[in-house]
């Protein structure tokens, strides 16, 4: 349904902005070369069977050709999806790690001085653009201290399918600082939340019962709090995980990371809108398997979701 | 007789907590700065005439080699006056995250009532497609409209109304907050009997709606309206650092830092650093603020 | 067995102090079942907390001694909660971690205080079960999947899992139906009367205090009003804040059919306007000037209240 939705309004923005043939020939072309376009892009059929076309081409991984380059979108963006993914998930993993961990320590050391000074510095970090963190790294790291590369992905592996930066000195080196520039934000929302959520667990009758009954500190954090905490902890990191996808854009901007998202923004700039629409589809479909992948989470941590299951589905 | 604001819990806080006061102060220096960028500015740096190239890549504080002026922040390398350059480009930024704070706001706070309180299909269709908006980061839909916007204004135009695209696309990617907090807010004091009684009275929608319920939800929309206004100076910043914003020619703090990395390789630190810093301190100083204000109004987090 | 000395519990409130509870001296004997009566706000579950160790900021311990067993508790409570000294909330529907298992909870509970392999463990955890009125099958099931009397059982079965010494009950029955309320105290009192346990029964209802608890202590706004045998305090109450609490609480009967019920009149000050002289003056059908200007001690060790000390036992 919500993909019917983002694959309608990409349709609209491929169909109707910009116009293709003048973007692709300029405005001088004559007559002829233009109708000879307009029928090879199919842009004289009915509205509805563009749509269906688009779609039916879309679920094949057919996009057409981009406006500039003239590749097929589809292999412009298979070729670049393993560096974006690779960015994303080691960020993710980054973030989600030390914003729990953080996040916890900060709630138990409510108010000790190194919690306070954690969180101040969150602050920072959630107010600093994602964009000048980057650009403040590579100053850093890249241009004083000269340690780590400031743009590219370094050396990669093929593998046929999938190119990986995972498996090479300089790949991983350059993955360092577009991860720590992409996951600092995870991190600081991931650390927040879990502090306001382990604060408020905290406070529920059952924690008072277990230190009541006298269990020690360990067994309530993370046997009785943990996994009370975990369900909006997921629920917020797998939405946040669009926003790592929108924040890759940056990222990859930054420094030169050859993903999807820098092909974005050189489509917006370029008005490239085939590029644009397929983006678009990709992320929404990005955004439907993280929430199913959410969904199943809960059931797994939550018995009494686990029950509600069961009684729809009987 | 004191101002009853003066005796307020809010205002008791307020006191309390310095660091709510001090960035407060400091969002306040910054945006009398910003207006009075005319008067405070040394130099007109978007007037080529007063420009001398010879001025270029001055460092801060030290005295130009060849003319002997001295600038506050040094120069970039068309030898623009980088404090006055920055004066300039608060004042846009500030101006575009307002006037995108005010869009979304009006659009927000329009559709959240009228799906609060006219209910039904409206409701499902406001909320619906809010709903799917707000799965998509704020900032990639400002990018997605600036795109399109830009395609499908005719090319001569693009450059001249770069800046009102851009508000448009920032405010209709934040409008969704808005929206769900006052539909949240109206359906409850849709049940109160002040309401009720206006709507025995016979008092139309649009009026009830305007007079009677607006001014009892608005603390909530303060609060979003100033996370908000952070996040769009952010989100200007962002798009003119990616150089889909604000042209060149007038540059908000976001193209100047986009600049200044160009020249960061090269030595020229400070063309970087004065523009960053100032973005850090306007986004920091609001979001502080804005945080304060939001654990006071919000009695579940006391 | 447990002794409480001139216990002070502030609540700070920008910047100033205000007293919570105000030099609060009573003692708890072994196997007795102690009720603690007032109205909301009066510092009944904050004594319970208090005693227990879990007093949380805003609020602090600023003064006084709580002695269990000859030593002192109020600094390290750490070592009796659970094993000496338990406790058990007002609303069974929070008090289970909806995550984990029945069993699980009572398994780790026991380990941590009785050294027990598993097995052992799970044997004792369901032999508690038993005794609390649930199947032994249950053992595995999810909180959710109870009702709120059978969670409460369940947080019986917890609280006494440690062999602790004391209950402190913290309303245990307020938020269940009327018909499954009697059960629950029932139990609790069975259970501890075998076990040789004492209870602190906190509660706001009189009907309670009369069936259940073997003395009695009432407190308002923060002190102790009035302490002493059940019996004796319900028909030959000293204070007149108790007559009242008395005089208020419904009967059924034939005489009281369609009788108006008595209310005190006025409403418990707010912390902040804790009057001075006796924080009940106000309202107080009785009072005399001395009541305004100084606050009464416990007199004859019964009664907080100036009458006493001018016309013995006249009320």
């Amino acid at each position: 349904m919500v993909l019917l939705l983002v694959a309608l309004v990409s349709f609209i923005i491929f169909r109707y902005v910009g116009n293709p043939v003048d973007n692709i020939l300029g405005q001088e072309a004559t007559m002829a070369q233009r109708a000879a376009l307009e029928d090879a892009l199919g842009l004289n059929q009915p509205i509805y069977l563009q749509y269906f076309d688009f779609l039916v081409s879309a679920v094949q991984f057919e996009f057409g050709n981009s406006y500039r380059g003239a590749l097929p979108v589809a292999e412009l963006i298979l070729s670049r999806l393993p560096a974006t993914l690779e960015l994303a998930v080691t960020s993710a993993v980054f973030g989600v790690f030390f914003g729990i961990t953080l996040g916890i320590y900060t709630a138990i050391n409510r108010g000790s001085f190194i919690s306070n000074f954690i969180l101040s510095s969150s602050l920072i970090g959630v107010s600093l653009p994602t964009f000048l963190i980057g650009v403040l790294l590579i100053w850093i790291f890249s241009v004083e201290l000269n340690w780590l590369p400031s743009f590219g992905r370094g050396e990669v592996i093929d593998l046929g399918w999938w190119t990986t930066g995972f498996l090479t000195m300089s790949g991983l080196k350059s993955l360092i600082l577009p991860s720590i520039t992409l996951g600092l934000y995870q991190m600081t929302l991931v650390m927040r939340l879990t502090r306001a959520e382990m604060l408020e667990v905290l406070k529920q009758d059952y924690i008072r019962l277990a230190y009541s009954l006298g269990l020690t500190n360990k067994q309530i954090y993370f046997f009785h709090a943990l996994p009370n905490i975990l369900i909006p902890v997921i629920t917020i990191a797998g939405l946040q995980l669009g926003s790592v996808i929108a924040f890759a854009i940056i990222t990859e901007t930054v420094f030169q990371w050859p993903g999807v998202g820098l092909l974005f923004i050189n489509a917006v700039y370029y008005v490239d809108i085939p590029v644009m629409s397929a983006y678009l589809l990709l992320v929404g479909f990005a955004f439907v398997i993280i929430n199913l992948i959410v969904d199943l989470t809960y059931i797994l941590i939550d018995p009494r979701l686990r029950d509600n299951q069961l009684k729809s589905e009987r | 007789m004191k101002h009853p604001f003066l005796e307020s819990d809010l205002y008791y806080n307020f006191k309390r907590t310095p660091i709510a006061v001090l960035s407060f102060f400091v969002f306040l220096i910054i945006v009398i700065m910003a207006i009075f960028a005319d008067i405070i500015a040394p130099h007109t740096p978007f007037e080529p005439l007063t420009l001398n190239l010879l001025n270029g890549f001055t460092p801060p504080m030290q005295a130009n080699e060849f003319t002997g002026t001295i600038f506050l922040m040094g120069t970039d390398d068309q030898g623009r006056d980088l404090f006055s350059t920055i004066l300039f480009g608060l004042r846009i930024s500030l101006f575009v995250g307002l006037m995108a704070v005010f869009l979304a706001m009006v659009i927000g706070v329009t559709l959240g009532l009228i799906a609060g309180f006219v209910g039904g299909v409206v409701d499902t269709v406001i909320m619906r497609f809010a709903d799917i908006q707000i799965t998509f980061p704020s900032i990639l839909v400002a990018m997605l409209i600036y795109g399109v916007a830009k395609g499908l204004l005719p090319p001569d135009l693009r450059y001249e109304m770069s800046i009102t695209v851009l508000i448009i696309s920032i405010g209709l990617s934040e409008w969704v907050p808005f929206a769900r907090t006052v539909r949240g807010s109206t359906l409850v004091e849709k049940e109160k009997e002040y309401v009720i009684s206006a709507r025995m009275l016979g008092l139309s929608y649009p009026q009830i709606m305007v007079r009677h319920i607006l001014p009892n939800i608005l603390s909530p929309v303060l609060v979003i309206a100033t996370i908000t206004f952070a996040l769009a100076i952010i989100t200007e910043a962002t798009l003119s650092f990616l150089g889909v914003g604000v042209p060149t020619t007038k540059p908000s703090l976001g193209t100047l830092i986009r600049i200044g990395q160009d020249f960061l390789f090269s030595g020229e630190w400070w063309i970087l650093l004065f523009p960053a810093l100032t973005l850090l301190l306007l986004a920091l100083s609001i979001n502080l603020f804005g945080d304060w204000l939001r654990d006071m109004l919000n009695p579940k987090l006391k | 067995m447990l002794e409480i000395y001139n216990l002070d519990v502030n609540l700070s409130y920008r910047g100033s102090q205000i007293k919570a509870l105000d030099n609060l001296s009573f003692n708890v004997y072994p196997g007795e079942i102690l009720g603690l009566v007032g109205e909301s706000g009066a510092g009944k579950s904050m004594t319970g907390l208090a005693i227990i160790g879990l007093i949380e900021a805003p609020l602090s311990i600023s003064r006084g001694k709580i002695i269990f067993n000859k030593q002192r508790i109020e600094q390290n409570a750490n070592a009796f909660r659970g094993s000496k000294i338990s406790m058990i909330f007002q609303d069974p529907l929070v008090s289970l971690n909806p995550l984990r298992t029945i069993g699980e909870q009572l398994v780790e509970t026991i380990r941590t205080h009785i050294k027990f392999g598993r097995k052992e463990a799970i044997e004792y955890a369901k032999s508690l079960l038993e005794e609390v009125g649930i199947e032994q099958e249950r053992f595995d099931a999810y909180p959710h999947t109870f009702s709120g009397g059978m969670r409460q059982r369940v947080v019986i079965a917890l609280a006494l899992a440690p062999k602790p010494s004391l209950v402190i009950a913290d309303e245990p029955t307020t938020a269940l139906d009327v018909s499954v309320q009697a059960q629950i105290l029932e139990l609790l009192k069975k259970l501890c009367r075998e076990r040789e346990t004492s209870i602190i029964l906190i509660t706001h209802d009189m009907g309670v205090i009369a069936e259940t608890t073997d003395r009695v202590a009432v407190l308002y706004s923060g002190t102790l009003a009035e302490i002493g045998k059940t019996f004796e305090v319900l028909n030959y109450p000293q204070h007149p804040y108790t007559k009242g609490l008395i005089e208020a609480t419904p009967r059924i009967d034939a005489n009281s059919l369609n009788s108006k019920l008595y209310q005190i009149p006025g409403v418990m000050p707010d912390l902040k306007e804790i009057p001075v002289g006796c924080p009940f003056h106000k309202r107080c059908p009785r009072y005399i000037k001395k009541c305004v200007e100084i606050k009464p001690p416990l007199l004859n060790e019964r009664a907080a209240c100036w009458l006493l000390d001018n016309e013995k036992g006249l009320l």
